[in-house]
This record gives C-alpha cells, sequence and structure tokens, in this order.
C-alpha cells in the first residue's frame, strides 16, 4: 500500500514538473516530429499554446508539424504567429512562403500606407510616439517658462514624429497584417455575398489565403478578401491570427 | 490671412456657380420622330441654366402645324449647387406624309441667343407602325376614351431568351385628373419581364384631346418556343368625373360646344367651372389589346462554351500584374458589352487552362439603360500559373446572335505576361523559336516530359522554445498606460516648481515695490515742514528701516541703527547720528513727548533729510 501511495505521488510529481516546465513539453513534442509523429507533436504543442507559451518558436515547429501533415492552412497561420511575435524570423518567412506556394494561398496586398510604414512594426511605432510625445510636452514646459527658441522646434519637431508615429499605429493596426488578419484553415472555401449557402459566390479561398475580419454575423464572417473583394463566409473556416 | 481665405472661399464657389450657372444651353427633342398623319408629336424645348426664355410661339414648316402649349419650369439640387431649367412644350401635328427637318430656333435668354439642333421628322403615311408589333389601339379610338392603355411590343418574331423591349403606355384625359391605383400589369405566359421602371410622363394630343400619358419601359424574354399572346396589359385609375342627378340627367346645360350631343362626360360645364361644382371620384380599371409573338427555338449547333447568352456582344480582356513568379495570382478582367440578355450572360473561360490554376470569377454589372438590355459585364477571375508562361491564353466566350440567326463565338487575344520561377511549359519550350530541332520536331518536343520543379522542403525544427512574446499590442497593455505615470508625474512636478517660483518672485517683487513705495512717500512726507516732532522722527526712522529692508531684503522692524548702519556702510559719525535719530524716535513713540522743544528747528530737519537721502534705495 505504502508503495502504491509513493509511486502515485511521484506520478502526480513528475506530471506536474511536466506541466511546470514548458521547454521539456517543447523538446518532447520536437522529439515526436523527429519520430515522425506529427499528430503528437501537434498535440503538445497546441497544449503549450493553451497554456499561454506564445514563443514564436513555438509557433514555428507548430506550423512545421502542420505542414508535415500538409495541413497548409494552419501551418501558414502559425507561421504568421510565429512571425507577428517576431517580425524578423528568417526561418518562419521561408517557411511560410514555401507553404503559401504549395496551398496556392492567395495574400492580401498592402496599401500604400502600410508600404510606406513597414519600417517598424506597431509596438515599435507606438514606442516611438510616447517618446516623442513625452519630449515634445517637455519642451513645451519648458519654452512657456523659460521662453527659449531652441525649445519649441524641439516641440515642434517631437510632436510632428508623435503625430507620424500614431498614422503608423493605425495603418498597421487596422492594415493587412493588423489585428483583423484571419487566415482560412479549411480548403476551398466559398466566400459569398450574403450570409447564406446559396448566396452568389464571390471568391473561392484555398487554405491559407489571408483575409481580414471586418465584422461578424453569428456563424458568419464578413471578410476583406484578396483582389479587393468583400465577402461572407462561414466563421469556423478561417482563425484570426491574433490570439 | 485664413480668415480671409476663409471669407472668400464660399463666396469665390458662389462665384463658379454663379458663372457656371450663367451659361445657358438648349435642347430641342420630339416625342416621336416616326409619327403617321394626323398623329400628334410632341416638341420640347429645353433651355438649362436659366428661369425664362424668349422662343417663338409659333414654328412654320410646310406639312407641319406647329403650335405652343405651355411651359414648365425645374429646379434641382445637387450637393447645395441648385440649377435650373425650362421646357417650352409644342404640339406638332403631321399633315402630310414625307421627311420634314423642323430648323435650328432661336431661343433669346437674357442678353445670349441660342440656336436648337435641326430636327428630322418621318411621317408615315399609313395607318400601322412599320416593324413593331403593336396592341396600341388606334388614335382616333383612343381620342375618344377618358383613359387608354397600349401595350407596344418590338418585335413579331424572336429567339428563345431573346430580350424585346417593349413599352406600355398608359394616357389619361387631363380634365380627368387620372390617377393611377394599381399597375400596370402585363400578362404573359412562358415570358420573363424585367421590372418596369419609373415612368416617363408626357402631355400629347391624341385626337384634339390632351392626354397626360405614362410611358413604363420594359423588356420580356421568353423561355420555350410557340406562338404567344402577350398581354393585356391591366391597371386601375382612379378619375374625376362630373357628378350628374340620376333621375335628371340633363339638368344641368350642356357645354354650348357640345352641340352634338356627343357622348362625352366633358361636355359638362362643370370643367369650363371646375370650382362651380363638387366632382366624382371613380375608379376606372385600363386594360390594353394583347400582341401576338413567334418565339423560334435556338438552333441546336451550340458552341461548348455557349451559356444561354442571346444578343449582341463584343469582349474586352486585361490581366494584371504582367510580371509574376510561379503560383502568384493574377486577375484577368473581362467585360462583355452590348446587348442582349445579361442574366444569361457568364464569364468568359480560358481557351487553354493547362498550366493553370483558376478561382470562379466574380461579376459586375453596370446598364446603360432603363430595363437591363444594354449595358456592360465585367467578370474578374484569378488565375495562377503552375509553370513559366509566357501569355494568359485566349479567353472564349460564345452568343447567339438573333439578327444574323447563327452563333458566334469572341476569342480575346492572348495577354503577354512574365512569369518567374518554376519550370517552363511544354508548350512554351515547343513555340520557342531558338532551337532549330525543336521547331523542326515539335511534336518531338512537346511530347518531351516537361521538367517537374522539384518541391521545396522546408527548414529545420528550432530546438529550445525561446522567449515568450505577446499578440497583445503594446498600447494595448495596462503596463503601458501604467508607464506614462513615470513621465507625467516628472512634468507636473517641474510644471508646478516652475510655478512656486514664479508665484514666489512675484510676491518678493511686490514686497520691494511695497517698501519702495512708502520710502517715497515717507519722504515725501517729511520734506513737509508741518509734521509734529513725533511723527517726524518716527517717519524718519520708518524710512531708514525701509530702505535697509530693501536693500538687504530683511524684515524692516528688525532693523536698528547699527544694522542700517552696516548696511550701508556708514561713517562713524553718520553711525552717531543714526543711533540719535532711532532715539529721538523712540523717545518721541514712548514717553508721548520730548525734552526739547515742540518744533524741529530747520538745521535739524536738514541734517534729518541729507541723512535720509545719503542712503540708497
Amino acid at each position: 500500500m505504502k508503495t502504491f501511495v509513493s509511486f502515485a505521488i511521484l506520478l502526480l510529481m513528475t506530471r506536474a514538473l511536466f506541466a511546470a516546465d514548458p521547454s521539456a513539453q517543447f523538446v518532447k513534442a520536437n522529439q515526436e516530429y523527429a519520430a515522425g509523429d506529427f499528430q503528437s507533436a501537434i498535440n503538445d504543442c497546441e497544449e503549450l499554446v493553451r497554456s499561454g507559451q506564445d514563443a514564436p518558436n513555438l509557433f514555428y515547429n507548430l506550423g512545421n508539424a502542420y505542414f508535415r501533415q500538409r495541413n497548409f492552412g494552419r501551418a501558414i497561420l502559425n507561421y504568421e504567429r510565429a512571425l507577428l511575435l517576431n517580425r524578423h524570423f528568417a526561418e518562419a518567412q521561408a517557411n511560410l512562403r514555401i507553404a503559401q506556394d504549395e496551398a496556392r494561398a492567395l495574400e492580401l496586398s498592402p496599401t500604400r500606407w502600410e508600404s510606406w510604414f513597414a519600417v517598424a512594426n506597431e509596438n515599435q511605432f507606438a514606442v516611438a510616439a510616447v517618446f516623442a510625445f513625452w519630449i515634445g510636452m517637455s519642451a513645451i514646459a519648458i519654452f512657456v517658462f523659460n521662453r527659449r527658441r531652441s525649445f519649441l522646434a524641439l516641440s515642434i519637431l517631437s510632436l510632428s514624429i508623435f503625430a507620424i508615429a500614431i498614422i503608423g499605429v493605425c495603418q498597421l493596426g487596422h492594415g493587412k497584417n493588423g489585428n483583423g488578419l484571419a487566415i482560412v484553415t479549411e480548403d476551398k472555401v466559398e466566400a459569398r455575398i450574403a450570409t447564406a449557402d446559396n448566396a452568389n459566390r464571390v471568391l473561392t479561398l484555398p487554405a491559407g489565403s489571408e483575409i481580414k475580419i471586418v465584422s461578424q454575423r453569428g456563424d458568419w464572417i464578413y471578410a476583406a478578401l484578396p483582389n479587393n473583394l468583400q465577402g461572407w463566409m462561414p466563421a469556423k473556416s478561417a482563425e484570426q491570427v491574433r490570439m | 490671412m485664413f480668415r480671409r481665405i476663409l471669407i472668400l472661399a464660399p463666396i469665390m464657389v458662389a462665384a463658379t456657380q454663379f458663372a457656371i450657372a450663367a451659361s445657358p444651353s438648349v435642347t430641342a427633342v420630339l416625342s416621336d420622330s416616326q409619327p403617321q398623319i394626323g398623329q400628334m408629336v410632341q416638341l420640347q424645348i429645353k433651355v438649362n441654366g436659366a428661369q425664362s426664355a424668349n422662343v417663338p410661339e409659333t414654328i412654320s414648316v410646310d406639312g407641319l402645324e406647329i403650335h405652343q402649349t405651355g411651359t414648365s419650369r425645374q429646379f434641382e439640387m445637387h450637393n447645395f449647387d441648385v440649377t435650373s431649367s425650362v421646357t417650352y412644350n409644342y404640339t406638332v401635328l403631321p399633315q402630310k406624309a414625307g421627311q420634314f427637318k423642323i430648323p435650328p430656333q432661336t431661343v433669346r435668354v437674357g442678353n445670349d441667343s441660342l440656336k436648337t439642333p435641326e430636327l428630322v421628322l418621318n411621317v408615315a403615311q399609313g395607318s400601322n407602325r412599320s416593324s413593331g408589333s403593336s396592341a396600341q389601339s388606334g388614335q382616333a379610338a383612343v381620342g375618344s376614351k377618358l383613359v387608354f392603355a397600349e401595350l407596344i411590343v418590338a418585335k413579331k418574331d424572336a429567339y428563345v431568351g431573346e430580350m424585346i423591349p417593349a413599352e406600355i403606355r398608359l394616357g389619361f384625359d387631363t380634365r380627368a385628373h387620372g390617377r393611377l391605383q394599381e399597375g400596370p400589369e402585363l400578362s404573359a405566359q412562358g415570358f420573363t419581364t424585367q421590372k418596369l421602371q419609373q415612368p416617363r410622363e408626357n402631355l400629347e394630343t391624341i385626337g384634339g384631346r390632351s392626354y397626360q400619358v405614362y410611358t413604363f419601359k420594359t423588356a420580356i424574354a421568353a423561355a420555350r418556343p410557340g406562338n404567344f399572346e402577350i398581354g393585356p396589359v391591366t391597371a386601375k385609375a382612379m378619375i374625376v368625373l362630373p357628378r350628374r342627378p340620376s333621375t335628371t340627367p340633363r339638368a344641368r346645360p350642356r357645354s354650348p360646344f357640345d352641340l352634338f350631343n356627343l357622348d362625352d362626360p366633358f361636355a359638362d360645364p362643370f370643367f369650363n367651372d371646375p370650382f362651380g361644382s363638387m366632382g366624382e371620384r371613380t375608379e376606372l380599371p385600363i386594360k390594353s389589346e394583347t400582341a401576338m409573338l413567334t418565339v423560334k427555338q435556338l438552333p441546336p449547333n451550340a458552341p461548348a462554351n455557349f451559356s444561354g447568352a442571346v444578343g449582341n456582344f463584343t469582349m474586352k480582356v486585361d490581366a494584371k500584374p504582367k510580371m509574376v513568379q510561379v503560383g502568384d495570382p493574377i486577375t484577368v478582367a473581362s467585360t462583355i458589352n452590348g446587348r442582349g440578355n445579361f442574366d444569361r450572360v457568364t464569364g468568359p473561360v480560358l481557351e487553354d487552362e493547362r498550366g493553370w490554376h483558376k478561382y470562379p470569377p466574380s461579376a459586375k454589372f453596370k446598364q446603360d439603360d432603363d430595363v437591363g438590355i444594354s449595358g456592360e459585364k465585367t467578370f474578374e477571375m484569378v488565375i495562377a500559373p503552375n509553370e513559366k508562361k509566357s501569355a494568359v491564353p485566349s479567353l472564349v466566350f460564345a452568343y447567339f446572335d438573333p439578327i444574323k440567326e447563327n452563333y458566334v463565338t469572341l476569342r480575346s487575344d492572348a495577354v503577354p505576361i512574365t512569369v518567374e520561377g518554376g519550370a517552363a511549359s511544354a508548350a512554351s519550350v515547343a513555340a520557342a523559336p531558338s532551337t532549330s530541332a525543336a521547331a523542326a520536331t515539335p511534336n518531338v518536343t512537346a511530347a518531351a516530359p516537361a521538367p517537374i520543379a522539384k518541391p521545396q522542403d522546408i527548414l529545420y525544427q528550432m530546438n529550445d522554445l525561446g522567449r515568450v512574446g505577446s499578440f497583445t499590442p503594446v498600447y494595448a497593455r495596462k503596463v503601458f498606460w501604467l508607464a506614462q505615470f513615470a513621465p507625467l508625474i516628472l512634468l507636473l512636478g517641474f510644471v508646478g516648481w516652475k510655478i512656486r517660483q514664479a508665484k514666489i518672485d512675484n510676491r518678493d517683487a511686490r514686497r520691494l515695490a511695497a517698501l519702495q513705495h512708502e520710502s517715497v512717500e515717507l519722504l515725501r512726507q517729511l520734506r513737509r515742514a508741518e509734521l509734529s516732532p513725533q511723527e517726524y522722527f518716527s517717519n524718519a526712522s520708518r524710512v531708514v528701516r525701509v530702505k535697509t529692508a530693501i536693500a538687504k531684503n530683511i524684515n524692516p522692524n528688525a532693523v536698528d541703527a547699527e544694522v542700517a548702519a552696516k548696511a550701508f556702510g556708514l561713517s562713524e559719525n553718520e553711525l552717531a547720528q543714526m543711533r540719535t535719530l532711532f532715539e529721538r524716535s523712540d523717545e518721541l513713540r514712548f514717553s508721548g513727548g520730548g525734552n526739547g522743544a515742540d518744533k524741529i528747528s530747520p538745521a535739524e530737519r536738514d541734517e534729518v533729510l541729507r541723512l535720509l537721502e545719503s542712503l540708497p534705495a
């Protein structure tokens, strides 16, 4: 009896240790991937994701496992997530390109403004905006009390940078890679002109295609589609990149 | 400057609009250019951009009787832009057959003199219209009715699916104040009918009577072959008739113009004096005659991609972008333009789909007319090359032309593009003119298997989990906004400190100003002779205190002779004088009187004043 209790405690402790150590589970998922057990690797990675481990490497490996299963929609979704967390993730960029080619996925084209602001991401623009704002406000305060023109010039410059950075945040936040970006996870999804299965088709989207969710009505989402089209599609057929 | 611009801008806009409005134009139209003898036609001269104009009362053309009948004015407002126009109506009564030209008429608008275009009227001899199958009753018959309905179908025979324009005309005698209650409805079994559009309204004189005519346009298309009876058109109208007593139908005298006691309800004098008695509103059904149409089956040898389009069409095709990678999407836009049943016009198809991945097209229709027979339908199809290609293949669209009575296949030119990456297609290798061997043995080259692009493999796994990030943008996190308190507090602290400093500086300045003012005032009083010794020495010692307080920024009450002497660096003699001054002042203040005289001698006064004035302020 004593042995049984000790074994049970040991087992629970091992499990708790495993659950508490995401790195161990990550290593386990990698071993499963190497052994060709892609489904187990996916399950482990998904569990880590659910536990809040939003690491670029985790999403990248998860994307690879889905790619091996030829589930290009989910592979692209996870590569996109990895790139959202680390925009300079070269491996994720390369694998994303391969997955998109394989899936013949359609991509949203960025607006001209988005192309201009592509030098940094939303977070970098937000931080720049904050710094510029406080420098500008301080310069205004000093100018008010000291009447030195150099502080006036500094405040104008800082607030101009602040304005540009805010525009950058807005453009990127509402643009192609913004909050609404979603990936079609099922293949040959029909976008329609209305929320009905028999409504006229707007576009057939291969798995992995990029869409931008505009609104949701019940089980349907209204999305901006590639080729400057818009249409309704089942909500379950696409998943938002931002979790 | 900005204020000036703000004031000037609306003035300039208004002036521009006035300038635009101040350039009137004139148009002239005939309601029918091919009438028969005796059939009244309406001529309208419309002057845009004016509220009145001088037009000729009558227009003389040999064989035509033209009289002005009325004027109507319209005002329209679009985005605060008001436009006005005036329309002059004429009736044209053809008196003989032939071609007539109504010459340009001079219309004077203010100082401008405008000319209408020349109009041509072909007056037919016969009683029926040329080719159209018409269910309209004769004008003479119409002329005796209060209301009438006509169905005009443009053709007598057509093909299945062919769109045939049709016109429904409902006329109301103007004296009956007719109003459409229901309809019109067109019954046509085996036909599809386009939705009736808003009617065109005009005034026509038929058989000597004036009718308000509403013209509805539509189009019909037969779903199967056979002989069909189209119509009748039915509608219900509400009209106003004169009320007559049932017992004495002729109690009211007839109109003096109704000499022959015709059965005309409007011969009643009620219509000469509409305010003399009340009219009776009556609902009246309207029904037109039917029209016959023979519908033929389409010929059997339809092309493979024929989708049922009947009419006359042209096609334009373009593809964008022109330079892509293998697998990249290309949008092929094809526009089908023309006249026909656009609801059956489907997107053109690729003549050769090999090596292309295609997606279903989207379609947009823009109609040019009221009923949707004429217009252009644009299809956007996304295609992606699976291999190297030099052009987007031809697009093919087939339709049946009812005039030529055969099928027509439109084939676009191939759109040259550049596809980079991937393997060249077998067809393009075969077509390459650079190798003579390939040209000599095209079949062998074409039959050779195209090199298959080896699928790329994805990169390796990551071995460590790495840094955990967040999808939430930095500005949506609480910590980001909490962090803003630090610079906010710093800034507010700085501003508060500066404000306090300024206030302190301000208080000191006010104190100094008050002391200086007090010093000046006291010296002024001391220079006067009327002060008592007590007041004099009290004021004098106060001047010393105040001046010392100004010089050393200290409390004046804390100043005595030594402090003052130290502050101003006085000599021993001056110090002694200062001591005496303070002693006298205290003595007089505390004892209530001095040991000396009641008045101060002028010498003593001068001595004290010199001492006080020697102290720097």
